[in-house]
């Protein structure tokens, strides 16, 4: 019966169809499966899948990467509301575009995917400054700090990343908050991640929260 | 104050149009004629020009083209002065003289030297009535200084004449440097931004000093004699074409509020162009990201004038969009627009000849008829409405079935209709953020597609598209087609408008005041609608509502 379910919302996410993903997921709670299921059974391994996929195929777009961030973001929102208890979150991730950058889309697929991987996620929007990065990732014990940057001058500057790597330095918090970046430039030049002071860095969006994750364990093994 | 009707733009019929048959040495095209037009005044609108030195009055007889079959005018006291008999018996004409009155073919012998500058259809632009308090300097120039393209027009400012009007492609894009998409992606030394701004300022006293050799005959004593040039454009270009340097457009903090474009040097400019007396006038822009040519289209428009509800589009490199709900006017824009001017598709063109304009069932249909090169955008818009009515392309925005190696042809013998997954990924985006910022502006103004009185596109873009491909792929609120208005030249009609009626200034002064500009970047219910309208299907009418 879940297979079913899981089949048909796969592919409802993969057709960026999102009433489609939502009547999937309606018709499992009407057919008596919890929300837990439908998140861990439904949404995670759904939005892996999308990963494996989306590394494989070279013609997967925009459109599908966002999708699939946003049907698994909301469809986990309204889940977490019915659990029967909150659920164990991985760790926690302070996300932003960098001083001067304001575009803040591409995050928004870090951000869904990772909410429904069960990532703690703080949003400082566009135009964050170095130092609100790193106090809030110490004042909220986050493990990773993301940048977003989609233009080279906002992934270059003193003031983006290799700020925060500075400060991190500073105060000698390397090997509690690890940094990753993404953004346009990064795909352009895949060397240009060290040369910002990342500790990692992904092409995409969706990818980006795989990344992450693998961060968060490297700190909280 | 308005002069521009309502439902110009598109031609009703074309039934009253000749089509003319048109070849020299080295090309051939095939043109429709218009009947209150020369055939010169068409030919100025394509590649193949006939040389000239007048103003199509017939004095400097350098138009000479010759009839091989048609039915046309007898021909005219100039032509019987300027041309032998033998020659007229010969079906020899003056081009400036001759009008068609069936299909016809001819043959040009002697074409002009070949020009980036051809004429703009002049009918839905500005008409203006003279203005007899300008007693000296009489002559002016309006400009819209765009991304990818110039467009300019030549006016005795005291008798309201319109001697001459042209458009080019930006040297810019001939060099083949896209702007906005260098300002996006990396700063631009100074030294690139002196040499944009020192290209746009000689391309268009280029374009000027072409109007003053075809249709005047003289050129330095007229120069002498302009006592006006006003540009309008997006912020990027108005600020490298004043010399200053395009650091201020990196400042998040000045993408809102009004950037001053102020020439930096006005005499050395002056001299640069030879016109001493020429007061150089930048129309404002209205914020960082929104220029003084959306002004333009609104001015040119007048919706602001209207009490009804209207919704405003001006496709480009940026795509700027203004919402009017009959008191107050919401403005802002969106990137991605060089998808629509052809820049980053594999096959993409600008609306120039060879370029695949209509696409149907039936097949591909291309500029001037000429050899299909790639698609211009109302071409790729009716491509993507094509694939989904067919069932190859999905909502999606992916192939049904993967195309082989050369992306999908639309056409198998012609290696320039295949179009690339990659191609219809950045069409996505760009009708996404264009969609998303209509309904997020109408949302602002509580406005639903039912309210909207008119919807208006603005800009070349609009010059061949099909509405109904554009409803289809979600690129424009579906609307009654009468009650949509294609106008390809307004920013140009706005400024020409700015520079000749008295009124023009506190007009956009007007529109100024009542203007709210609005960021999209960052607005959360913004980036929802963005996501949601990815996909390739028609607008949500209940998502506007």
């Amino acid at each position: 019966m879940l297979d079913a379910y899981i089949q048909s919302y796969n592919q409802a996410v993969f057709e960026t169809d999102k009433p489609a993903a939502l009547e999937v997921v309606n018709q499992a709670l009407n057919d008596g499966f919890s929300p837990e299921d439908i998140v861990f059974k439904l949404v995670i391994p759904a939005i892996e899948l999308m990963m494996t996929l989306i590394e494989k195929d070279p013609d997967a777009n925009l459109a599908q990467h966002f999708m699939t961030a946003q049907i698994a973001a909301d469809v986990t929102e309204k889940m977490l509301e019915k659990f029967s208890k909150p659920p164990e979150m991985i760790g926690r991730v302070v996300i932003g575009a960098a001083y001067g950058d304001l575009h803040s889309l591409g995050k928004r697929i870090v951000s869904g995917c990772l909410k429904s991987l069960m990532v703690d996620v703080i949003d400082l929007g566009t135009n964050v400054t170095a130092e609100k990065f790193v106090d809030t990732a110490v004042s909220e014990n986050a493990q990773v700090i993301a940048v977003s940057a989609m233009m080279v001058h906002t992934a270059t500057s003193e003031k983006g990343s290799l700020g925060v790597r500075s400060l991190l330095k500073e105060r000698g918090l390397e090997q509690q908050i690890k940094l990753a970046v993404g953004g346009a430039p990064y795909r352009f030049d895949p060397e240009l991640y060290t040369k910002v002071g990342a500790d990692a860095w992904a092409p995409d969006g969706v990818t980006a929260a795989k990344v992450i994750v693998d961060l968060i364990r490297e700190v909280k093994p | 104050m308005i002069s521009i009707p309502p439902d110009t733009g598109r031609s009703a019929s074309l039934a009253k149009d000749m089509l003319a048959t048109v070849s020299s040495n080295d090309q051939k095209l095939r043109i429709l004629l218009k009947p209150d037009l020369s055939v010169r005044q068409s030919l100025d609108t394509t590649d193949l020009r006939v040389r000239a030195a007048c103003g199509g009055l017939g004095t400097c007889g350098a138009c000479i083209i010759q009839t091989v079959d048609g039915q046309f005018n007898p021909p005219t006291l100039a032509e019987r002065q300027k041309l032998l008999s033998e020659d007229l018996a010969g079906g020899m004409r003056l081009a400036c003289q001759l009008r068609a009155r069936s299909d016809c073919t001819l043959y040009l012998e002697n074409p002009a030297p070949h020009s980036a500058w051809k004429s703009l259809d002049p009918t839905p632009l500005y008409q203006a009535q003279g203005n007899p308090t300008v007693s000296e300097y009489v002559y002016g120039v309006a400009v819209d200084l765009g991304t990818t393209h110039i467009r300019l027009s030549l006016w005795n400012r005291q008798s309201g004449r319109r001697i001459g009007t042209r458009y080019s492609i930006n040297p810019q894009v001939a060099h083949g440097a896209d702007i906005l998409t260098r300002l996006d992606a990396e700063r631009l030394d100074d030294q690139d931004c002196q040499r944009i701004g020192r290209e746009a300022r000689e391309a268009i006293i280029d374009g000027i000093r072409d109007i003053l050799s075809r249709d005047m005959g003289e050129i330095t004593p007229i120069l002498a004699e302009l006592g006006k040039v006003l540009i309008v454009g997006n912020t990027a270009m108005l600020t490298l074409i004043c010399g200053n340097s395009g650091d201020s457009l990196y400042q998040p903090e000045n993408w809102q509020s009004p950037i001053a474009c102020l020439p930096a040097d006005a005499d050395a400019w002056r001299q640069m162009w030879r016109t001493p007396h020429a007061d150089i006038d930048i129309a404002q822009p209205l914020a960082g990201f929104i220029g003084s040519d959306l002004l333009a289209d609104l001015l040119a428009t007048g919706i602001t004038e209207q009490s009804q509800p209207m919704l405003l589009a001006d496709f480009g490199t940026n795509t700027e969009i203004a919402v009017w709900d009959g008191t107050n006017l919401w403005a802002s824009s969106v990137p991605g627009g060089p998808a629509f001017e052809g820049v980053g598709m594999r096959n993409g063109l600008t609306a120039e000849a060879g370029a695949i304009c209509k696409v149907s069932a039936s097949g591909l249909q291309t500029i001037g008829d000429a050899q299909a090169r790639g698609y211009c955008a109302s071409g790729f818009i009716d491509a993507i409405a094509l694939l989904l009515d067919q069932k190859h392309l999905k909502p999606s925005g992916r192939f049904a079935e993967p195309p082989s190696e050369p992306g999908l042809l639309l056409q198998a013998e012609i290696p320039k209709s295949a179009i690339f997954a990659s191609d219809i990924d950045i069409f996505q985006r760009a009708k996404a953020s264009t969609a998303a910022a209509m309904s997020q502006l109408m949302s602002y103004a509580g406005l639903a597609i039912s309210d909207l009185n008119r919807l208006w596109i603005c800009g070349s873009f609009g010059q061949h598209l099909d509405l109904n491909s554009a409803f289809r792929v979600g690129l424009l609120p579906p609307m009654p087609p009468e009650r949509v208005s294609l106008l390809a030249n307004a920013s140009l009609a706005g400024c020409e408008q700015l520079l000749l009626n008295p009124a023009g200034p506190s007009l956009l002064n007007n529109i100024v005041q009542r203007a709210r500009v609005v960021n999209l970047g960052g607005v959360f219910e913004y980036e929802n609608r963005f996501i949601d309208n990815l996909r390739l299907q028609p607008m949500s009418i209940e998502e506007l509502e």
